[in-house]
């Protein structure tokens, strides 16, 4: 049996790695994804006061649009305020949900800076707000449905516009709408955030 | 500067341990072969289940889009004060209804070819992405079309007393069947866009 060897000559380490001044290519690829992993977390922890924001800011105006009128009217309510409308309702409990949803989402966020190579709490952070997403767009669009009746009725069902008479309750109303879908614009770049961070390990 | 040399001694057997060698060759190529395989086996059943959820929610948004389309009503009596038809048409909500889950069906249709991309090569990032993205944009706008159309349907079944508006569910039983059929079966569909974005968000993560 004749035995064939190769000879490979590996030089142990490279002289500049010796020297220390070349680093080896593994570390630095670690070194450059969790680098810009981390810069991610930390502009998600920042973008997310952003929906915060618009979230407490759109369940105040929803909950503060009282209006009474000061005249009288043998047919129609002279006060108007957020829970004549059970959409409404929804909108600010809605929102007051989300609201303290992302306070509760902070530490995750924190924990995705200091270890920015983990995949669980970006996918958990992901679903979350998926699912918060979901419930911010079902509030915001049918308080926009309801505000759109109010401002502008409907003829073919005989549904009289209120906003003739209630200026002031109207305009916060749209107000809190718009809020909430700066809110959702909002959510929807975390979103995209955490599945870029997700596949770059 | 000393350099460092290691001798490695890469013994190969004769011809009578060839076919051995190249059988380990082959074990060698197998389980690469499978290895990569594996790591993206789980992938390939997720896209999978994505394409086949995607075919649903294809079913199920035409439904929808088609249920509220034809949702009209005319009664057989005459009133004086209230229209005696009800179509999708007299509602700008259910028009906003009709069109955006229309879209949403053909969006679906074309994600389709993006979906077997991922099947065919369960380890690529670029298309999963693509599709995280743009089913985020999607699942906003159906949100928007089922929500806004679940609350004018929630209105004509109940009215508001506060504002006068009467509820005309009184009236046009039918319309009101129909409209809320589709406002159900696009709220299914939300929840499917939900499952495919956290089915794209777990195959993108890597070990």
């Amino acid at each position: 049996m004749k035995n064939e060897s190769t000879f490979i000559d590996v030089p142990a380490e490279s002289s500049s790695a010796m020297k220390g001044k070349a680093p080896l290519i593994g570390v630095a690829k670690d070194n450059t994804t969790s680098g810009y992993n981390r810069g991610l977390s930390i502009f998600d922890f920042l973008l997310r006061l952003a929906p915060l924001i618009a979230a407490s800011v759109a369940a105040g105006t929803m909950f503060t649009s009282d209006e009474t009128l000061p005249f009288f009217t043998q047919f129609l309510q002279f006060q108007a305020g957020y829970d004549d409308l059970p959409t409404f309702q929804f909108f600010v409990i809605a929102m007051s949900m989300v609201a303290g949803y992302i306070v509760l989402s902070l530490p995750i966020s924190v924990v995705t800076i200091v270890r920015p190579l983990a995949t669980a709490p970006r996918l958990l952070l992901l679903v979350l707000d998926t699912a918060i997403m979901g419930l911010t767009m079902a509030a915001a669009s049918s308080a926009a449905a309801i505000s759109y009746v109010a401002h502008n009725g409907n003829q073919n069902t005989n549904w009289l516009p209120i906003c003739q008479q209630f200026g002031d309750f109207c305009q916060k109303t749209s107000g809190a709408v718009v809020s909430s879908f700066v809110a959702v614009v909002f959510f929807m770049i975390l979103i995209v955030l955490s599945g870029v961070a997700l596949k770059r390990h | 500067m000393a350099k460092e040399s290691t001798t490695i001694d890469v013994g190969e057997p004769s011809t009578v341990t060839k076919s051995a060698s190249h059988v380990e060759v082959d074990e060698k190529k197998k389980k690469g072969f499978v290895a990569a395989a594996a790591g993206g086996g789980y992938k390939r059943g997720l896209a999978i289940f994505d394409f086949l959820l995607r075919l649903a929610a294809i079913g199920i948004t035409i439904g929808a889009s088609s249920v509220m389309f034809t949702a009209e009503e005319t009664l057989p009596f005459f009133t004086q004060f209230l229209q005696f038809q009800a179509g999708y048409d007299d509602f700008p909500t259910f028009q906003f209804f009709v069109i955006s889950i229309a879209i949403v069906a053909s969006y679906l249709v074309l994600s389709l070819p993006f979906s077997i991309v991922t099947i065919v090569r369960p380890l690529a990032v670029a298309p999963r992405l693509i599709l995280l993205i743009s089913d985020t944009v999607i699942l906003t706008l159906t949100t928007a079309a089922a929500g806004a159309a679940a609350a004018i349907v929630y209105l004509a079944h109940n009215g508001n007393s506060n504002t006068n508006w009467l509820p005309i569910c009184q009236q046009f039983g039918d319309f009101c069947q129909a409209t809320s059929t589709a406002v159900v079966a696009a709220s299914i569909s939300v929840v499917f866009f939900v499952l495919l974005i956290v089915i794209s968000a777990i195959a993108l993560k890597r070990h």
